[in-house]
C-alpha cells in the first residue's frame, strides 16, 4: 500500500485570550487537542462536528495559516512545519481550500477571468493566450459557459460562485483540496449539483479531499472515511459505511439520531442530548463529552479516554470500550 | 378542523428593479393541533407567507389579492388596532435569529412578565409563578436564575427557548416558527424540535413550521405544503407526500437529497435556476426545469388537483383528476 498523502500526528493548538483589566491574565482555549489521522491519495476524509469543535482551525493548521502548538504534518513525505516560507509558498500550490461562502472569498471587483487567472499569474509564467485557454478549460470543467469570464461575483448565483471558487482552486492543479462547508449555504437542488461536480472532479483529477461539514447526510455521501470531532478532539474515526452502521461513540450516536431524516416512516429512536455544546475555554475534565453523555460512568468524569483502535478499521475515544484492551 | 385558511394570497413588492411578485396565489389550511410545514428553497415565499399572516410585511409590500381566514374573520380586513389584539396574543411568531426578537435591554423574566401583564390582570406573585412555569416548560435550566438574565447571557439554543417561552406567554392558538433551528447545531436543533412537538401535544397549539429542510418536515410535521416561486405546488399529509411525491418539483427535491447508501451514485439534480420574482410567469413556473413538461404547461397555470383525501398537486399531469 502506498504511503498516505497526508499524515497528521498529535496536532494541538491553543489560542490564548487575554483577560483581566489590563489584559494581564490570559486564558487558554484548546482548539485542537492531539489530532492524528492519515489520508490516502485520491480519498476523501470527512470531518464532522458542531460549531466550535475545531474543524476550521484544523483546516487552517494544515495549510499553515495557523501554527500548531504541537504535533507534525507530513504532506507527500514532506514535514510541512519544517518548511521555510518560500518552500511553503511552493507547497501551497498543491494544497487548496474552498470555503462555505464563495462571495467572501471572491474579490467583488474582479471578473470571472481574472478570478480564475489570478493564481496562474502569481505562480506560473504563461502567455495571455495560454492563460485564456487554461481559464476556458477550467470553466468548462466546473460546468460554466465561457461567458462567465466576463461576470462579476454579484452577477452570480450561490452555486455559480461556488463553481468559480472551485475553478480558481483547481487552477494550479493541486493534489489536495480542503472543502470547508462548501455546500452549507446552498439550496438542496444546487447542493446536489455541487456535490456531483466535486465527486466527478475528484475522479478525473485523482484529488484528495478533506471535507468539513456539520451535515452528516452530505458527508456520508462523499467521504471514504469520517472523523467525528468534539471540543478539539477526534472522538471517532472509521469508514463512512461503518459510522452509519455501527457508530460507537455516544456523541456520534446522538449526532446521527439528531440529523433529521427525510423519511417520516422511520421510527428510529431519538437520542436527544441535554445541555449545550461546552466551550473550549473550559473543557470539562475527564471525557469532555461526559456532561452530556447518556451513558456516562464514574471514570468518565475524571479520566480522559484515549483514542484507540477497536478494530482494524475503527478508532474511538470512549471508556465504554476500555474492556477491549 | 380548519383553524387558519390562506386563500389565493398574492403579495408583491415595489423595488427599484420593478415589481417583485413574491406570492402568486398561495393556498393552504392549518388544522387545529397540527404542525404544518411550509417547505421550499430560498426565495420561494415562505417568510413572506408567515409575515402576511402576522400582517408584518415590509412597507414596500402590497397584498393584491386573497384572504387569510382565522376563526371566521379575514385578517386582511382587520384594522391595525384589531390586528394588534390578535398578533402575539392569538397568533405568535418566532424567528431564526432569536437575538433580534428578544429585547436586549430587559431580562428574560421581565419580558415574559410584561406579556403576562398585558394579557391578564393576575397579581404580581401569580405572574412570577407563571413566568417560572413557562421557563421550565421550554426546558431552560434553573428557571429562577433565568428570570434575571439578559438575552446576551444565553447560548443560541437557550435564546430560542426563551423566545418560545415569550411567545407562549399569551397562550396563542397558532405559532408561526420561521426557520427556528437554522442557526443552531444539530443536537440543539433536535432539542428545539422536540420542544415544539411537546407543546403541540400538551397544549394543543397549532404550528406553522417554515423550513428549507425536508428532514425536519418528515420528523416534525403532520402536513406539509411545498412552495415554488410563490405558489403551493403540492400539499397534504407528510406520510403520503414523502412516500409518493406527485409534483415533479417535490419529487426532484426529495431525489436530490444525499441519504445513507447513496454514496457512489450521482445525486439527482434539478437543472436550471428558480425564476426571479421580477419575471413574468405564464403557465407553470416549474416548466423551464421540468422533465415532464408538455406544450400546454407554458400556457396554463396548474391549479391544485386533488389526488387523494389529503393530497393535492398543482401539475397538469394530474389534469384529468377531479379539480381540487
Ligand atoms: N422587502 C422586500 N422587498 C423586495 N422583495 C422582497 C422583500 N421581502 C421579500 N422579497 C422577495 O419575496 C420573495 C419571497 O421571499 P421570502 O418569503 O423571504 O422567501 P423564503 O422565506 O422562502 O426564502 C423573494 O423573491 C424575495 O426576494
Ligand atoms: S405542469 Fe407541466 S411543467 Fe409544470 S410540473 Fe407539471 S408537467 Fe411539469
Ligand atoms: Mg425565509
Amino acid at each position: 500500500m502506498a504511503e498516505p498523502l497526508l499524515k497528521v500526528r498529535d496536532l494541538s493548538l491553543t489560542y490564548w485570550r487575554r483577560t483581566g483589566l489590563f489584559g494581564r491574565g490570559s486564558q487558554a482555549i484548546q482548539a485542537l487537542n492531539d489530532v492524528s489521522f492519515e489520508l490516502n491519495a485520491g480519498e476523501t476524509l470527512g470531518i464532522v462536528g458542531e460549531s466550535g469543535c475545531g474543524k476550521s482551525t484544523l483546516a487552517r493548521c494544515l495549510l499553515r495559516l495557523l501554527r500548531p502548538s504541537n504535533g507534525s504534518i507530513q504532506f507527500d513525505g514532506v514535514d510541512l512545519l519544517a518548511l521555510n516560507a518560500d518552500d511553503m509558498r511552493q507547497m501551497r500550490q498543491r494544497m487548496q481550500i474552498v470555503l462555505q461562502n464563495p462571495f467572501a472569498s471572491l474579490n467583488p471587483r474582479l471578473k470571472g477571468f481574472d478570478l480564475i487567472a489570478e493564481p496562474l499569474r502569481t505562480h506560473a509564467a504563461m502567455t495571455r493566450e495560454t492563460m485564456k485557454d487554461r481559464v476556458a478549460a477550467l470553466l468548462t470543467e466546473v460546468g460554466l459557459s465561457l461567458d462567465f469570464m466576463n461576470r462579476h461575483p454579484h452577477q452570480l448565483s450561490g452555486g455559480q460562485a461556488q463553481r468559480i471558487a472551485l475553478a480558481r482552486a483547481l487552477a494550479l492543479n493541486p493534489a489536495f483540496v480542503i472543502l470547508d462547508e462548501p455546500t452549507s449555504a446552498l439550496d438542496v437542488s444546487v447542493q446536489a449539483q455541487i456535490i456531483n461536480l466535486l465527486i466527478r472532479l475528484q475522479r478525473q483529477r485523482r484529488l484528495t479531499y478533506l471535507f468539513i461539514t456539520h451535515d452528516l447526510s452530505v458527508i456520508q455521501h462523499i467521504s471514504d472515511r469520517i472523523a467525528v470531532m468534539y471540543l478539539g478532539k477526534i472522538v471517532e474515526e472509521t469508514s463512512s459505511e461503518e459510522v452509519f452502521a455501527h457508530p460507537q461513540h455516544p456523541y456520534t450516536q446522538a449526532l446521527l439520531s439528531s440529523t433529521p431524516a427525510p423519511d417520516p416512516k422511520s421510527d428510529r429512536q431519538r437520542i436527544i442530548l441535554a445541555g449545550t455544546v461546552p466551550s473550549a475555554l473550559n473543557p470539562p475534565p475527564g471525557c469532555s463529552f461526559h456532561p452530556r453523555c447518556p451513558q456516562v460512568m464514574d471514570r468518565c468524569r475524571t479520566l480522559r479516554p484515549e483514542l484507540r483502535w477497536t478494530s482494524a478499521d475503527h478508532r474511538v475515544s470512549c471508556h465504554l470500550f476500555d474492556a477491549l484492551e | 378542523m380548519t383553524l387558519l385558511k390562506v386563500e389565493n394570497l398574492h403579495v408583491q413588492f415595489t423595488t427599484p428593479f420593478g415589481i417583485v411578485r413574491a406570492l402568486r396565489g398561495i393556498d393552504f389550511e392549518l388544522d387545529k393541533g397540527d404542525i404544518m410545514g411550509l417547505v421550499g428553497e430560498t426565495g420561494c415565499g415562505k417568510s413572506v407567507t408567515g409575515r402576511s399572516i402576522m400582517r408584518l410585511l415590509d412597507e414596500n409590500a402590497e397584498v393584491t389579492e386573497g384572504r387569510i381566514i382565522f376563526n371566521k374573520t379575514d385578517l386582511l380586513r382587520l384594522s391595525e388596532r384589531e390586528m394588534h389584539a390578535i398578533r402575539g396574543d392569538r397568533i405568535a411568531m418566532i424567528f431564526q435569529d432569536p437575538a433580534t426578537a428578544l429585547n436586549p435591554l430587559f431580562t428574560i423574566g421581565g419580558q415574559i412578565n410584561d406579556v403576562l401583564r398585558a394579557h391578564s390582570p393576575a397579581p404580581a406573585a401569580q405572574r412570577r409563578k407563571a413566568t417560572l412555569e413557562l421557563l421550565a416548560s421550554v426546558g431552560l435550566p434553573d428557571p429562577a436564575q433565568m428570570m434575571d438574565v439578559y438575552p446576551h447571557q444565553l447560548s443560541g439554543g437557550q435564546q430560542q427557548r426563551a423566545m418560545i417561552a415569550l411567545s407562549l406567554a399569551a397562550e396563542p392558538e397558532v405559532i408561526i416558527a420561521d426557520e427556528p433551528t437554522t442557526a443552531l447545531d444539530v443536537t440543539i436543533q433536535a432539542q428545539i424540535l422536540d420542544l415544539l412537538r411537546t407543546l403541540q401535544r400538551e397544549r394543543a397549539i397549532s404550528v406553522i413550521l417554515i423550513t428549507h429542510d425536508l428532514g425536519i418536515v418528515a420528523e416534525t410535521c403532520q402536513k406539509v405544503a411545498v412552495l415554488y416561486a410563490g405558489r403551493v405546488v403540492e400539499q397534504g399529509a407528510v406520510a403520503a407526500i414523502f412516500a409518493g411525491p406527485q409534483h415533479p418539483y417535490s419529487r426532484g427535491l426529495l431525489a436530490a437529497l444525499p441519504r445513507p447508501g447513496s454514496r457512489g451514485t450521482d445525486l439527482k439534480v434539478i437543472p436550471g435556476n428558480v425564476p426571479s420574482g421580477l419575471e413574468r410567469i405564464d403557465g407553470c413556473a416549474f416548466a423551464p426545469r421540468c422533465e415532464f413538461v408538455m406544450e400546454r404547461c407554458h400556457r396554463l397555470q396548474p391549479p391544485l388537483f386533488s389526488l387523494a383525501a389529503e393530497h393535492q398537486a398543482a401539475c397538469l399531469l394530474h389534469e384529468d383528476r377531479v379539480h381540487g
